[in-house]
């Protein structure tokens, strides 16, 4: 998570410390972290709204994907629909693959401007990484859950097919 | 209540279907006392169980000794359903349509060629690795929709990559007459247009290997090898193609499920009737990827013999043993009955009185190949007839996972395993030694044991063992 953030400042904002952002995660709320699953991986969420949830699932992808670092690309408009919210969280994840795959970039700075719990409207830019780590085959809807604990604390787990 | 598995076979276990109220059939596996243990230590006995509820499923939901957890199937799953009112799920398949595994076999002896370092650099120099790399082939629409409905034939005979009689070594001739490249959305084949001939990322890998072992000298001779030969195992699939029609279809089946009143325990079984539209449409779709797969196997061939040639001379030649799928489905005939078997992380393994095998292979049976973790050995074996009672014809697909990608990078150091190997004598070539880690032997389950209960189990017998000299990991 470290390498990434310390890669988003750099190309950010150029001077931020890795410290004082990840500081600024905490307060907003949002966390990721990798659970064991004996052949994928598993990703656990936590985040203070339903958009925030599906901006820290982006940056878990592009952080599983490279070590971040280069310039970011143009906006890209992103416009997602599933028939509830589990499965649009997954959608949500898949549509990222299929543009870094079409599009030879990674996701690393996504801003979800709108979402329900079908639809879902975000602006992502990315970049063109030097090397691509870990390959993400999809998202599965395998022990998927996107839960609202208590007004302002999301949650998901989300499993990837790596 | 708790996983009570009864011992019903000398390495076979069988779970009651009382075991869930929702059980239609009840669950087998393949293991000893040993692998056993390895799966009870994480979930993929309760997501065979789950398999085992699957509309017309029939006999049992089989484990093969290398399951381990997965999503949906267990990894090292297999599931036979009938045709054409039982299911097809996408989910018993995998994301990754006819991953699979090909063995080539060189003319060449082991002690004829000097040190391995040119050769494995030269390959790794011609074969895109990893996620996002494209290969050198940029396929129109119309030749993407001939890959998908005639797989290896059209990059053999129209594209001029590879020989005729590779198409006999190579599991339905690489090429599967039900597919459908109407079923394939625009999305997939953008996601593949310019993916033939790469590797990929993941577990995929290419290894240069010496046969350092003959057990069934018969069979050995057969197929063409003897102690000493040079071969190289290929292990890649369908690609972001195949991936991008896994989910696709998912979604379709997550949202029909329903309306044939059927009722899941786990998501990612989405499913549908075989004899639905939903359930032929997935069907053409993956027999359009796995020949995609077939036909990304071939060009890497290509590749691979254009590379030794460089290296090694032009009279060297590369022969195609066979080439198996180990994630797809297939309507096949069980004690006169058609059903659709699923094999996710699981190999078919025809026994020698079975038709669907290349001339070569009747009467020994059908190749079947268990590549093990980097740095240790892969095998060569042949399917029993006995396997199609025991397992619907089925055997192991690998040694299977042992630790999760995690707790691999945590127990390994991948530059310490990069020394170790080159220590060995093995040349590696992999981008990052923390993808090495993830892949390293530790994380896996011992490919002797494996490989010894699938012969105990009476599926498939050992043939010859293959020892790494280089590896390119994808």
């Amino acid at each position: 998570m470290a390498t990434l953030r310390r890669a988003l400042v750099a190309t950010d904002y150029g001077t931020s410390s890795e410290r004082a952002v990840e500081m600024a995660a905490a307060e907003a709320g949002t966390s990721h972290a990798l659970e064991e699953h004996g052949g994928e991986v598993r990703l656990r969420l936590r985040a203070p709204s339903l958009p925030a949830l599906f901006d820290e699932a982006a940056r878990a992808v592009a952080e599983l994907m490279c070590d971040g670092g280069g310039s970011l690309g143009e906006p890209v408009p992103v416009d997602v629909r599933a028939p509830d919210r589990e499965a649009l969280l997954a959608a949500w994840i898949d549509e990222l693959l299929f543009l870094s795959e079409t599009r030879k970039r990674v996701w690393t700075q996504t801003r979800v401007e709108r979402v329900t719990d079908t639809e879902l409207h975000a602006v992502v830019r990315g970049i063109e990484p030097v090397a691509l780590r870990t390959q993400i085959k999809a998202a599965t809807l395998h022990d998927l859950r996107v839960l609202e604990r208590r007004p302002g604390e999301f949650e998901a787990t989300l499993v990837l097919d790596v | 209540m708790a996983l009570e598995l009864k011992r019903v076979g000398e390495v076979l276990w069988e779970l009651d279907r009382t075991y869930r109220a929702d059980m239609r059939v009840p669950v087998r596996l393949v293991a000893d006392e040993s692998l056993l243990d390895q799966v009870r230590r994480d979930r993929s006995l309760e997501q065979l169980v789950n398999v085992a509820t699957l509309p017309g499923i029939t006999r049992w939901a089989m484990g093969m000794p290398d399951m381990h957890e997965g999503y949906g199937f267990p990894v090292g799953g297999v599931a036979a359903t009938r045709w054409p009112e039982g299911v097809i799920s996408p989910g018993g398949i995998g994301f990754d349509i006819n991953c699979g595994v090909r063995l080539l076999a060189t003319d060449m002896r082991r002690a004829d060629v000097g040190s391995l370092e040119r050769l494995v650099h030269e390959l790794s120099r011609s074969i895109p690795t990893g996620y996002g790399r494209h290969g050198r082939i940029m396929l129109s629409d119309v030749e993407i929709d001939r890959v998908l409905t005639e797989g290896c034939a059209y990059v053999v005979r129209e594209r001029g990559l590879g020989r005729e009689e590779d198409l006999e070594h190579i599991e339905s001739t690489g090429s599967l007459t039900d597919a459908s490249a109407a079923c394939v959305s625009e999305r997939a084949k953008q996601r593949g247009r310019d993916q033939l001939g790469t590797l990929g990322g993941g577990n995929h890998f290419l290894e240069v290997q010496v046969v350092d072992a003959v057990y069934d000298p018969a069979a050995a001779l057969a197929m063409g090898l003897r102690e000493g030969d040079l071969t190289v195992l290929l292990h890649t699939g369908s690609r972001g193609l195949g991936h991008q029609v896994c989910t696709d279809h998912v979604r379709v089946m997550d949202a029909a499920h329903r309306r044939y009143g059927i009722e899941l325990p786990d998501r990612q079984l989405a499913c549908a009737p075989l004899g639905s539209k939903e359930g032929r449409d997935y069907f053409g779709a993956m027999c359009a990827a796995a020949n995609f797969a077939w036909a990304n196997r071939q060009v890497l061939t290509q590749t691979v013999r254009d590379a030794f040639v460089r290296i090694l001379g032009p009279s060297t030649r590369l022969r195609v043993i066979y080439d198996v799928a180990h994630n797809i489905a297939k309507i096949e005939t069980l004690a006169g009955e058609r059903v659709c078997v699923h094999r996710k992380g699981a190999t078919r393994a025809f026994g020698p009185s079975s038709t669907d095998l290349p001339a070569a292979c009747r009467g020994i049976g059908q190749p079947v190949f268990i590549p093990g973790s980097m740095g240790t050995a892969s095998f060569v074996m042949v399917g029993r007839d006995a396997s199609s009672d025991v397992s619907f014809g089925s055997a192991c697909h690998g040694a299977g996972r042992a630790l999760s990608r995690t707790a691999a990078k945590h127990r390994v150091a991948g530059s310490a395993l990069r020394r170790e190997l080159e220590a060995a004598g093995i040349v590696v070539r992999c981008a990052s030694n923390e993808e090495l880690a993830e892949e390293a032997p530790l994380a896996y389950k011992d490919v002797e044991r494996v490989v010894d209960v699938v012969a105990r189990a009476g599926i498939a017998g050992k043939v010859a063992r293959l020892r790494p000299l280089g590896v390119l990991k994808g």
